[in-house]
């Protein structure tokens, strides 16, 4: 690409974001809450910073005032979301052929959300963008306490009712979280189950009665599916830790990281091999963790999975999601142990909470998956300090695709047994769960 | 490769029987300087071998003329000169390797067994060493041309808007991957290939080239081999089951290839070709520094972490399809024969 053509596309994408931002900064005026003194937006692309920067806080200045610690992350994201909106664009320009129907991960704009959009949800956009809340009971348990938030601060309008207007109010907030990064199906099925919940909300109920119920069932939701699941998990999975047991583990679950505690304080003695991959080293803060608590513990990367695999008694693995015909999606990589496992006569197991299950079906790790930032597979490092590989230059180069996905499908064959909250089962009884227990 | 060159122009001077005992100390001594690089040993071999055949047709012809005695004398001095012409050439290679004092010490020995020869060798085949000489430089022709012979079948493997996934760095890969695409239109996906990431290295020459190149990290080989149509790799050795000593990872590109069905084809020179048999997965393997894996430099917690870092993997030979060799392709389970046919059984152990 020669630069002057990339300039001019840069000018226009920076005229568009300024726009944008300006329309967004009168609507938040125009909503009644412009306490902020409002600045003429400067012209000119220099200011565009500063610009930002405003609107961001005019925007998430709302109802609550506990946000504000977080609206600071929010400022300084913003600055980088020029250059970032540009960056994406030539990465889209390069996506892998097979993979084109993946959109990669944009990371949320703050500034042009739309003002309905609560504090809370912002925040946790960005940090679900950012990657810093990932894991699908973490993100699960993030999101549903930010619907707290948002309809603790609902009010019904006049002339509705909440059970009809809630939905509509929090679909927004919805999308908007989605447009940050794909949700997973937990969420799917959590957030699934608090519009059936607020649709069965009595119409005779007054508005805060019918709040506080709300986020009762919410709590009750996290508690039943997530908390005590996997409490339910761990103890299942005691029974499958013996003495002397060698356990092998990808990247990081944290079902498997509470069962693995568990049998350590429960004085099982028995060793955990960590099998970690880049870019996203996950492993390391399992292996921390399982270090701190006194597991012997070995830790590798995916090369060496056929080497490790010959001392190995158990596979233990997380879930994503669980498919309808007992495939499992999960973390990349996933299904390379698994396969590894069953060539080696390996029991693999897998510990999966029942609000994962999903009545899709899937075959290959095409039809739905998502993509990271290719620019991760760049840095070689494996610590926290970026290290540039020899490919940095690669958005230069024609020919050159980077590709960095996130999940791929362990067909069924690969899994031995699945522990849930409701017993051990084959992983082919998935739609027999979803058909008894919804 | 050229230090295999070095190896075998050091080697041929003494002819016969007795003498093979000094190149199997010499060929010893360098094998034990790299035990891994099994290359080194198979050359020694062939070498071995050569010299036996020849020989052995020697003295089948020799055997009426007993008068061959008085020649040896001056047919050793011969020997000598051309020895030192041909070593003067390779001595410059030899320098460039740390061979250099295995190489060395095999001279002098064999200077010094050209003396006993002089006076005790049993038989008349001095002459043969001339022969010997023009078949080692067939061989070092062969070695060179290696790349040659297997880069001209790269249109008989790959099709239009093919899509190959490779792992890890190969001379031979890449050239055959570059031949391919003077003609071809297809694509490559390379698997990073972590600790060493010579994936990276890989994915830049061949899209230089203009190959259009996706680097994968090594966790999503197995999520998009379902729609690769070949999997072409190198390897570091070939034993004699036709098992694979190669890159670390490259198992479980094979195993991942073979659960969806796609072949494995490997691009090797014949002189990979390892007489050895693997009794065990690890025999050949090497664990190496953990540090690209764990930091040291990340506190103490490395001091409570076992860490593995293995530098070779082993693919057994049922995971792989096709070798494409400098002698054409062969199916792993007729590389036995190959075996039979390049080096004798009594040199299996150096």
């Amino acid at each position: 690409m020669d630069p002057v053509k990339k300039t001019a596309k840069e000018l226009k994408a920076e005229r568009r974001a300024l726009q944008e931002r300006q329309r967004a900064e009168k609507a938040a005026r125009a909503a009644g809450n412009a306490a902020v003194p409002s600045k003429k937006p400067a012209s000119g692309s220099g200011a565009s910073s500063t610009v930002g920067s405003t609107t961001a806080t005019s925007t998430t200045a709302t109802p609550l005032s506990e946000t504000s610690g977080s609206t600071k992350t929010t400022d300084s994201k913003q600055r980088h979301s020029l250059t970032k909106e540009i960056n994406n664009k030539e990465i889209n320009n390069k996506q892998v052929d097979m993979f084109s129907h993946l959109e990669i991960t944009k990371g949320a704009n703050t500034g042009l959300a739309p003002k309905e959009i609560h504090p809370a949800i912002l925040v946790l956009g960005l940090q679900f963008s950012e990657f810093k809340i990932c894991g699908a009971n973490a993100r699960c348990i993030a999101a549903l306490t930010a619907f707290q938030k948002v309809i603790q601060d609902y009010k019904t309008p006049e002339g509705t009712t909440l059970s009809r207007h809630l939905p509509t109010h929090l679909s927004p907030q919805i999308t908007y979280l989605v447009n940050a990064r794909p949700m997973s199906v937990g969420m799917g099925n959590a957030i699934r189950h608090l519009k059936w919940e607020i649709s069965t909300i009595d119409i005779e109920m007054s508005d805060d009665e019918a709040k506080k119920l709300l986020c009762e069932k919410i709590d009750n939701f996290i508690r039943d599916s997530i908390t005590v699941a996997d409490r339910v998990i761990v103890e299942y999975g005691l029974q499958k830790i013996q003495d002397g047991d060698v356990i092998l583990t990808y990247a990081r679950s944290s079902v498997v990281q509470q069962l693995l505690l568990e049998a350590h304080t429960k004085g099982i003695k028995f060793k955990v091999i960590i099998i970690d991959s880049r870019p996203r080293l996950e492993g390391k803060k399992l292996l921390n963790c399982l270090v701190n608590a006194g597991i012997n513990c070995t830790y590798a990367f995916l090369h060496a999975v056929g080497f490790a695999m010959r001392d190995v008694s158990k596979v233990f693995l997380g879930a994503h999601a669980f498919m309808s015909n007992g495939a499992l999606y999960s973390r990349v990589g996933t299904a390379m142990v698994a396969m590894m496992a069953k060539e080696k006569n390996i029991p693999v197991i897998i510990c999966c909470e029942t609000y994962k299950f999903t009545d899709k079906v899937q075959l290959d790790s095409f039809v739905m998956n998502e993509q990271g930032n290719p620019n991760d597979i760049v840095n070689i490092s494996t610590t926290l300090t970026p290290k540039p590989g020899l490919l940095s230059e690669w958005l230069n180069k024609p020919d050159l695709k980077l590709l960095n996905l996130l999940y791929d499908l362990t067909p069924s064959k690969y899994i031995t047994t699945v522990i849930t909250e409701v017993g051990m089962i084959p992983c082919t009884s998935v739609p027999v769960i979803l058909r008894e227990y919804k | 490769m050229l230090l295999r060159q070095v190896v075998s122009a050091t080697r041929w001077n003494q002819v016969e029987t007795l003498i093979k005992v000094v190149k199997e100390d010499v060929g010893r001594r360098l094998v034990m300087a790299q035990p891994r690089e099994l290359a080194v040993g198979n050359i020694v071999r062939r070498v071995l071998r050569l010299i036996r055949e020849v020989y052995n047709s020697e003295v089948a012809t020799f055997d009426d003329n007993s008068a061959e005695d008085d020649d040896k004398d001056s047919n050793t001095d011969d020997d000598e000169k051309e020895d030192e012409e041909i070593k003067s050439k390779s001595s410059q290679k030899i320098r460039t390797f740390s061979f250099y004092g295995g190489s060395g010490t095999g001279t002098n020995t064999h200077s010094s067994m050209i003396n006993l020869l002089g006076d005790g060798s049993p038989m008349g085949a001095k002459r043969a060493s001339p022969l010997i000489i023009s078949e080692l430089q067939e061989m070092i022709n062969e070695l060179e041309n290696t790349y040659v012979n297997i880069i001209d079948q790269a249109m008989e493997h790959i099709h239009s808007n093919e899509i190959i996934m490779t792992v890890g760095k190969s001379r031979t890969v890449e050239m055959f991957l570059k031949t391919a695409a003077k003609k071809r239109k297809f694509s490559v996906l390379v698997a990073e290939t972590f600790p060493t990431y010579l994936g990276h290295e890989m994915a830049l020459s061949l899209s230089e080239a203009g190959i259009d190149t996706t680097v994968i990290s090594d966790s999503a080989i197995f999520a998009v081999m379902s729609r690769v149509n070949k999997v072409i790799m190198g390897t570091h050795a070939v034993l004699a089951n036709g098992g694979l000593i190669s890159v670390s990872g490259a198992q479980m590109v094979a195993t991942a290839a073979k659960h969806h069905s796609k072949p494995v084809v490997v691009c090797t020179g014949l002189y990979k070709l390892s007489p050895l048999y693997p009794y065990d997965e690890d025999s050949f393997n090497d664990l190496v520094a953990p540090d690209p894996v764990f930091s040291f430099n990340e506190g103490d917690l490395i001091d409570k972490v076992t860490l593995l870092n293995p530098y070779y993997d082993y693919v057994s030979p049922e995971l792989v399809s096709l070798f494409i060799t400098n002698t054409g392709g062969h199916p792993p389970s007729y590389l036995y024969r190959l075996i039979n046919e390049n080096y004798d059984p009594d040199d299996t152990d150096i």
